[in-house]
């Protein structure tokens, strides 16, 4: 009956209820998110656009979005590969310890960033672990050069591309599998010609998502990175230098191009996933 | 069958492996890349960025290619004093560190990253100085003309976080030592209780502490709190700009001075002489009269500061040996009085 009078609504009537919800919830997100990011917009381009692109041309801010990318990219790379391949170790084999590898693969999500940017300092840093145990003059100083924001980007991204392959590894149809295994395909050639291709949407989003989260990460790169600008600083280091030092309009200009990357990021995310689950 | 070539469409894949050269092309090596000319790197604590960026770095780097015929280059990360100071422990690539308070440049030479004679420099190695004042808004409003009134209730203070930033810890002598002068002048005896219950009521009122000198000043700027205690330069530099910002000297407050030395822990013989070269020059006439244009205090000619109408005459100033310095200093006032007393209350 209800389901009736609802479907009567649809059609014939106007229902009310519809725009409401969307006020409703649009008037919750404007002062929590869209109004914050509005004001980056203003206060970026509040001096014109012409020095808006000045600032964002200036070399040490172009330095800092490459120098983000890149060690972005590598980040990505190692941690969808690792994530694929952990995530099928752990489907495949049943072993002693597999759920608290689990639970440690998961660990850097609720691990604050600045823990994992000092935990690196104390493995790799001159009065570290590794320089203890080996001898300062024996282990790579990598602390304060791109490989340590390398690392620490691995680290706080570690989990996000594992977490989005392992549930799409956990209720893949296994018979397509097991038909290839009984053709006589051999494993690699099972992995390379069935099981991949049913998981490149999990390995799309889940770089997109390690890609984005990393291109944005702070809390960590600012304890190991060493912050030269034009060196080892990164997009978000270059924003905090700036705003530091009152330059509030060269941080917010680097701001919305970060802003801007999220937003493109995401929205491949939102329209490929239909594109690449599409069989 | 279904194979991964024919699912993953080709231009999507040939665009992934030319993405992946792209980026394998433009890995960041070492901190050595590009080392056509010689580099210092500089490790400054946060408001040593003007001078050196926009005066003394051009005029070494001309002075030296005339002399050597060499080029050379500057980078340099500016931050609070003691992060500055760690990050240097931890390893950062510095070669000549800045700092805010001699227990850093201690702290370095403790860690073996200094050399333990750097006092040895001119003037004991120290470079400039600048005494501490009060920022407060356009007209006064809350009518501030001295520490004792920022003890006001209702007043809304900013002040850095003495575990990052150096001027914080300045700010806290310059609190503290200002009460004990006065008390001094006024009745003979220097008021400890005083003093402490002065820096008591001052940081209740605090409503937010930024990691260095240079980060309060941006959220002072940005219409946060009522006032500022920080360096006179501050003031000065947003005076330059027109902020809408008015400097109030107390009667009596501190001179903060600011150390310079090598990192020669991260020096190889070959690149000693040319830091030595400009660790030297800050002292040199030049370096001391871009400092002055900058607003902060010559260390070793007054007749620089006189010149300079904009600074403040300061009626009963005093230094961090009013303490019995800085060895004395932290562990008596920043950490007994300020951190135990103050902060845990």
């Amino acid at each position: 009956m209800s389901a009736n009078l609802s479907s009567v609504r649809h059609v014939h009537g106007f229902d009310v209820v519809k725009p409401l919800s969307i006020a409703v919830m649009v008037g919750i997100m404007l002062p929590l998110v869209l109004l914050p990011l509005a004001s980056i917009f203003i206060f970026g381009t509040g001096n014109g656009l012409v020095s808006f692109w000045a600032a964002l041309t200036a070399p040490e801010a172009i330095f800092a979005l490459k120098l983000s990318i890149v060690t972005s990219f590598w980040a990505t790379v190692f941690n969808v590969i690792f994530g694929l391949f952990a995530a099928y170790v752990l489907t495949k084999y049943s072993f002693w310890g597999r759920n608290a590898l689990i639970v440690t693969i998961s660990l850097p999500t609720a691990i604050p960033t600045a823990v994992a940017g000092f935990a690196l300092l104390l493995l790799w840093g001159p009065y570290g672990t590794l320089s203890r145990l080996f001898g300062v003059d024996n282990v790579p100083q990598i602390m304060f050069t791109a490989w340590a924001i390398i690392l620490a980007n691995i680290f706080v991204t570690f989990p996000l591309a594992f977490g989005v392959i392992k549930p799409v590894f956990d209720t893949m149809n296994r018979s397509l599998e097991e038909a290839s295994a009984t053709m006589g395909a051999s494993r690699w050639q099972t992995f390379w010609h069935v099981t991949l291709p049913s998981l490149r949407g999990a390995i799309v989003s889940g770089a997109l998502l390690t890609f984005a989260r990393a291109v944005g990460e702070f809390g960590s790169t600012i304890l190991v990175s060493g912050n030269l600008a034009s060196r080892t600083q990164t997009a978000p280091l270059y924003i905090f230098a700036k705003f530091n030092e009152g330059q509030v309009e060269a941080a917010n200009a680097i701001a919305i191009v970060l802003a801007l990357f999220s937003f493109v990021i995401f929205s491949i995310l939102f329209f490929a996933r239909d594109w690449l689950e599409a069989e | 069958m279904i194979t991964a070539m024919q699912l993953i469409s080709k231009p999507f894949l040939a665009g992934l492996i030319l993405f992946a050269l792209l980026m394998a092309g433009c890995l960041p090596s070492g901190p050595d890349s590009g080392a056509n000319s010689r580099t210092i790197t500089v490790y400054g604590f946060s408001i040593m960025k003007e001078a050196l960026e926009k005066e003394i770095y051009p005029a070494f780097k001309a002075k030296w290619k005339k002399e050597h015929g060499e080029e050379i280059e500057f980078v340099s990360s500016f931050a609070g004093s003691e992060t500055v100071t760690n990050q240097i422990i931890q390893g950062a690539p510095a070669d000549l560190a800045i700092l805010s308070i001699e227990r850093d440049a201690d702290r370095l030479v403790e860690k073996k990253a200094s050399p333990a004679n750097w006092r040895e420099s001119p003037n004991k190695g120290i470079v400039n100085k600048t005494p501490f004042i009060i920022l407060v808004r356009a007209g006064n409003p809350k009518g501030i003309q001295d520490f004792t009134d920022l003890a006001k209730p209702g007043v809304k203070v900013i002040h850095p976080d003495p575990v990052s930033s150096g001027g914080a810890q300045w700010s806290i002598l310059s609190i503290y030592g200002s009460e004990m002068k006065k008390s001094e002048t006024e009745t003979g005896t220097a008021d400890p209780v005083r003093a402490n219950s002065t820096l008591q009521a001052i940081w209740k009122n605090v409503i937010s502490s930024p990691g260095s000198a240079r980060e309060a000043r941006t959220q002072f700027e940005l219409g946060q709190g009522d006032a500022l205690i920080t360096y006179e330069l501050e003031g000065l530099i947003m005076k330059q700009t027109n902020g809408p910002i008015e400097v109030i000297v107390p009667k009596s407050t501190i001179f903060s001075e600011h150390p310079a030395l090598i990192v020669d822990r991260n020096l190889d013989a070959g690149k000693r002489p040319v830091v030595e070269a400009f660790l030297k020059y800050l002292w040199s006439d030049d370096a001391q009269k871009a400092f002055v244009k900058f607003h902060f205090r010559s260390v070793t000619n007054e007749a620089y500061n006189d010149e300079n109408k904009e600074f403040a005459k300061i009626e009963q100033p005093f230094t961090v040996d009013y303490f019995g310095g800085w060895t004395k200093a932290y562990p008596d006032i920043i950490e007994k009085i300020f951190r135990d007393q103050v902060q845990r209350k």
